[in-house]
This record gives structure tokens, C-alpha cells and sequence, in this order.
């Protein structure tokens, strides 16, 4: 199974697992509505549309309402690091809580003890605390974006919100040299997938693609087109395709799929995600070794 | 000031700006760091006050420690996109978009924390000068990032530079 791990913006929502279905808009998991939305909501989603449309299992979520307070992020953790052997996921993807690095650790350590180990993959906080705990090596895909890229390379930042200022005022073409400043400081994954302008799969420092067409600016601005793309990377993986090459496509689908939808500073992410399978349709057997056989790593 | 919870840095951080001290929130050193990864910066001298005040309020934190020389502060740098109709004010990892003419904020991205997609519902559609106060509503150093953007946001929209 690919398991995706992170909160949602819902109030007393309880700890929720179960394989994600779609109505009306709307992810169902374990019987709750998940709006389609700028966090975990966008990433669930794009992962949904990648294995429906390649005919792999849907993804399995793993949900807690949090809006900050961290309640909901420390049950999470505590669920994974007792059920991760159990529930042995092909793909671990994390993604929003609030992080925490000695349940990170903990979390790192439950993961050693499964029969096989997971693709693991972070973004956004689960992301932040795998680096501040020195941890990052611990993973296989991480998906930052210039900021994020420049919070790994600053050894003593323990989160984005700390980086030094030369190192912000950086564009994402220095995410190379960034990223050779973050492998050199154990604060990598063994790929990471540089979102901006342009972006970068760089493994082990080195860089293997940019990708830079179609340029479409106005994704930047759109909340939850960086969640998109780690749900593309990891639906790809879970697919079985090579882990920079699930980058790869990601990185591409996810560019394409803004110039599908024509999107402004104001489109919302949804309208982005809808345009995926007309992606998929016109470009995925172009760009890759799946066109929509199941395989991979669905029946693992 | 160290403390257990991000939200009880930021909370005591309010108390004390609003009763005059001058404070601000920081990194904890590392060799310091005992529970979260937020403090506020205080005055030694003012130890003794800051803690009585504290305890009127029953205000939590675990411990008062002197602090390193090159402790990095919090980022309050930010960077403004033109988009011609839309303007986008990144600050740290969090980014707002509005529409120069109406104001109304039409997208919020970036982050990471899990007030974010909070926060993120309950500023689109809204006009900046009606807009909650993330630092009101949030509870993280993302919602922090999100709130030095609003204001720079509120700065070029009230100041009549709508770019």
C-alpha cells in the first residue's frame, strides 16, 4: 500500500485511516470529507489521480484534524511509530503536522524494524523535522521549495523560519549548490526534487534533470501546487518507476497541468488537479515507462 | 525563555510586549534547547519582573537560561512579485497573493505547519484589511512567516503602491 501521513484544517477531527475515495469534490476517508485544499487535502488528491488513473490501489491516508495546537500531529506520530510494522507500507509519504524530532526519531527507528522498508517521503514539516533531527539521509525523496532548499543547507536552522538572510534572498538557481551545501551537511534526502522556477532532481548532490517547461509563473502563488507534486512523486513511486524518474514526471505533470488549466495568481489548486488525467492521457506513455498498466509496486 | 509549546513562546511574547518589555521571539541555542524550537529573547535584568508577571498570569515556560551572542534571529525578510493584476509578498517559507484592485487575498501557499491550511481557509476571499491576524489564529513560526507577510501586504495596499 502507499500510505500518506499529515493533518487536516478540521477541528477535533479524530485519528482516521483508511483507503481514499473521491464525491463530489471531496476526498472520503474512513466515512470523512477532506476538501480538496491547499496542505495534505492537495496531496491526497493528486496521489488519488495518479493510481486511479494508472489503475493501481488508491492510497491509504492517514488523517487527525490539527490546526496548530500540535494534539492532533503528536497522535499521528504516535500511531505511525506503533502501526508501521503492521501496516508496512511500499510508499510512506509524510507531510503536514507539527514537527517534532524526538517522535521523528522515534518514528526513524519503528521504520528500521519493518520486514521491508518503505519509500520514504517528506515535504512540508514532516520534512523540516526530519532535517532538524538528522534524520534526512533517513529518506529517500524530499520536495523543497527555494526556501525549503536553503533551510537544508543552513546547518544550524531548525526550521525556515530561522535560515540566514543571505541565504533567502537566494533564487532557486543556486538550489545545485544549495543542495551540495545540504548533502554535505547531512541534511538531504537521497533525492531531492527542487520545486521553482525551474526545477531540479538532484541525487547525492548531483544534479540528473531540470525541468523548466512549460514555464508557467503563476503556480507559484497557487496554495497547494508544491503538495501536488509531492502526491505525483509518490503515486509515481508507488507506480514502481525509478525514484528520480517519478520526480521527473511529477515535476513535468505538475507544469503541464497549470498550462492545461490556464491558471491566474487566483486559480485554486482543484482546478489544477482536474487537468491531471487530460495530462496523463496526452503525455504520460511519452515521458515514461507507465501508461496506465497496473504494476509496480501496487500489489506489494 | 524556554518553553515546552511553540504556542506558549508566542503567547508569553504578546503578554510581555503589550505590558512594555522589549522582547522578541528567537532560535533557542541547540545546547539550550529543552523543549520547543521557539524563545523569547528578555532583558536579564528584567528577570525578576518578567517572572512575577508570569506567574500572575499563569503563564507557563520552562526555564530562563543566558542566551549565546550569535543565536540567529527570526527571518523578517520578504520578497514582492508583480503578476500585473496580482501581487504575491513572500515572507520566510509563506507567500500571499492578492489582487491589487479589490485587495482580496486570492491565494496563500508555502509552509508547513498545520495551522497553515487553517489559516489558509480563513484568509482567501477575505480583503487584507479584513483578513484575521494569523499570529492571532496560529500557532507556529509558519503562521509567524504568515503574518510579517500580511502586514507587508497591508503596507503596499494601504499605502496607496498597490505593487
Amino acid at each position: 500500500m502507499m500510505l500518506i501521513a499529515g493533518t487536516v484544517p478540521i477541528k477535533d477531527m479524530p485519528l482516521t485511516l483508511g483507503k481514499v475515495t473521491s464525491e463530489s469534490g471531496y476526498l472520503v476517508v474512513g466515512g470523512r470529507s477532506i476538501p480538496c485544499t491547499q496542505g495534505t487535502g492537495a496531496m491526497v488528491s493528486a496521489a488519488l489521480a495518479t493510481t486511479s488513473y494508472l489503475g493501481l490501489e488508491a492510497p491509504h491516508a492517514l488523517l487527525v484534524g490539527d490546526i496548530g495546537k500540535g494534539e492532533g500531529s503528536r497522535k499521528l506520530y504516535q500511531y505511525l511509530i506503533d502501526h508501521i510494522e503492521e501496516l508496512s507500507p511500499a510508499v510512506l509519504a509524510l507531510h503536514y503536522w507539527l514537527p517534532n524530532m524526538s517522535q521523528t526519531r522515534q518514528l526513524c527507528a519503528a521504520v528500521e524494524k519493518c520486514a521491508r522498508r518503505p519509500i520514504m517521503i517528506a515535504d512540508a514539516a514532516s520534512m523540516y523535522s526530519a532535517k532538524a533531527a538528522g534524520l534526512a539521509e533517513k529518506f529517500d525523496i524530499f520536495t523543497p521549495d527555494p526556501t525549503e532548499i536553503a533551510f537544508l543547507a543552513d546547518p544550524e536552522a531548525t526550521h525556515p523560519a530561522y535560515i540566514a538572510r543571505h541565504l533567502f534572498e537566494t533564487d532557486i538557481t543556486r538550489a545545485p549548490e544549495l543542495a551540495r551545501a545540504a548533502y554535505r551537511h547531512h541534511g538531504a534526502a537521497k533525492i531531492l526534487l527542487a520545486k521553482g522556477a525551474i526545477d531540479y532532481i538532484i541525487k547525492d548532490g548531483e544534479v540528473l534533470a531540470t525541468i523548466s517547461e512549460p514555464n508557467v509563473p503563476a503556480l507559484e502563488p497557487i496554495g497547494g501546487t508544491g503538495d501536488t507534486i509531492t502526491g505525483l512523486v509518490s503515486a509515481f513511486a508507488f507506480a514502481g518507476l525509478e525514484l528520480h524518474e517519478a520526480a521527473i514526471i511529477a515535476a513535468k505533470v505538475n507544469r503541464m497541468a497549470g498550462k492545461y488549466a490556464n491558471v491566474t495568481p487566483a486559480t485554486k489548486v482543484r482546478e489544477v488537479i482536474a487537468q491531471f488525467p487530460a495530462v496523463f492521457k496526452d503525455y504520460l506513455c511519452q515521458w515514461s515507462s507507465v501508461c496506465g498498466a497496473k504494476g509496480g509496486r501496487s500489489g506489494d | 525563555m524556554l518553553f515546552q509549546e511553540v504556542s506558549q513562546a508566542m503567547a508569553v511574547e504578546k503578554m510581555l510586549k503589550a505590558a512594555g518589555y522589549m522582547v522578541r521571539l528567537v532560535a533557542p541555542p541547540p545546547e539550550l534547547r529543552k523543549g520547543c524550537d521557539l524563545a523569547v529573547e528578555i532583558n536579564l535584568v528584567e528577570q525578576p519582573g518578567i517572572e512575577r508577571l508570569l506567574k500572575e498570569k499563569d503563564m507557563a515556560y520552562t526555564s530562563i537560561e543566558p542566551i549565546r551572542a550569535k543565536t540567529a534571529p527570526l527571518l523578517d525578510a520578504v520578497k514582492v512579485t508583480d503578476f500585473g493584476r496580482w501581487v504575491m509578498v513572500k515572507a520566510g517559507n509563506m507567500k500571499i497573493t492578492y489582487e491589487k484592485e479589490s485587495g482580496v487575498i486570492v491565494n496563500v501557499s508555502g509552509g508547513g505547519c498545520p495551522d497553515i491550511p487553517y489559516l489558509h481557509a480563513e484568509l482567501i476571499d477575505k480583503r487584507l484589511d479584513q483578513a484575521p491576524r494569523p499570529k492571532a489564529l496560529g500557532f507556529t513560526l509558519c503562521a509567524l512567516n504568515l503574518e510579517r507577510a500580511l502586514d507587508e501586504c497591508l503596507a503596499l495596499y494601504s499605502g496607496g503602491n498597490k505593487t
